[in-house]
């Protein structure tokens, strides 16, 4: 998060995709998209190449769309790890 | 009864406060964009020297072309259950080629970084991790980010 500030601050637009959207909405994002995943599996279930290619174009969709700082939008992917 | 105040009081316990925010406005399509990952999952080469899972601020460069057998974690922070069975959980590299392919965005840019994140140093983070990371991608004429943390 630190990290995704520091880039952002120099210019270049950046988008995170969280497991968490409360720390990453205190520690001040720009943007953020938010599956419902378990930390781990950010961008989606292990091998579920359907899955993990829908989060990442919405989240760039959302890179585009995302007009203000802080927001956080959730997207409609769930994944449930089996521990 | 009337509450007493006193200017300057302050809690004990450490609140953590949001810091001002930051924004830059994207001003060209996905399509012509170069896109780079950028990871606090503690993804590596596993060529490279892992990190100190015990805190570790330092960054590593993986190349846009790196192949998943070629990627491993060290993170000491989250259970990597599903980012050991398929790299693309943490770091969707593979998922990245492929919109590039399909000319969804422009390319993936030459190289992504990675921390390990969750905690360290957070002064070496603001100071120097972050700054280092930010200026690497401006070099390499780095159009976006899309990180995964948190």
């Amino acid at each position: 998060m630190i990290v995704q500030r520091a880039i952002e601050s120099v210019g270049i637009p950046t988008i995170i995709i969280a497991a968490l959207p409360p720390v990453v909405r205190q520690q001040g994002t720009p943007r953020a998209v938010a599956p419902r995943v378990p930390m781990g599996a950010n961008a989606g279930e292990p091998h579920n190449v359907e899955m993990q290619t829908g989060i990442l174009k919405d989240t760039l969709k959302q890179l585009e769309e995302i007009d203000q700082p802080g927001k956080i939008v959730p997207l409609p992917y769930e994944y449930i790890a089996q521990i | 009864m009337s509450l007493e105040k006193i200017d300057g009081l302050q809690s004990e316990i450490f609140v953590p406060i949001t810091p001002k925010p930051v924004f830059t406005k994207v001003t060209k399509p996905l399509k012509d964009m170069s896109v780079a990952i950028v990871t606090a999952a503690g993804v590596h080469l596993k060529t490279d020297t892992p990190f100190n899972l015990a805190g570790d601020t330092s960054f590593r460069a993986v190349p846009g072309t790196a192949k998943d057998e070629e990627l491993m974690v060290s993170h000491g922070g989250y259970d990597n259950t599903d980012v050991n069975r398929d790299i693309n959980c943490m770091f969707p590299i593979d998922r990245l080629r492929e919109l590039a392919d399909s000319g969804y965005i422009k390319a993936v840019a030459p190289t992504m970084y990675t921390c390990m994140g969750g905690g360290g140093d957070v002064k070496v983070f603001t100071e120097k991790t972050g700054p280092e990371i930010a200026k690497k991608l401006l070099d390499e004429n780095v159009d976006a980010v899309v990180m995964t943390a948190g």
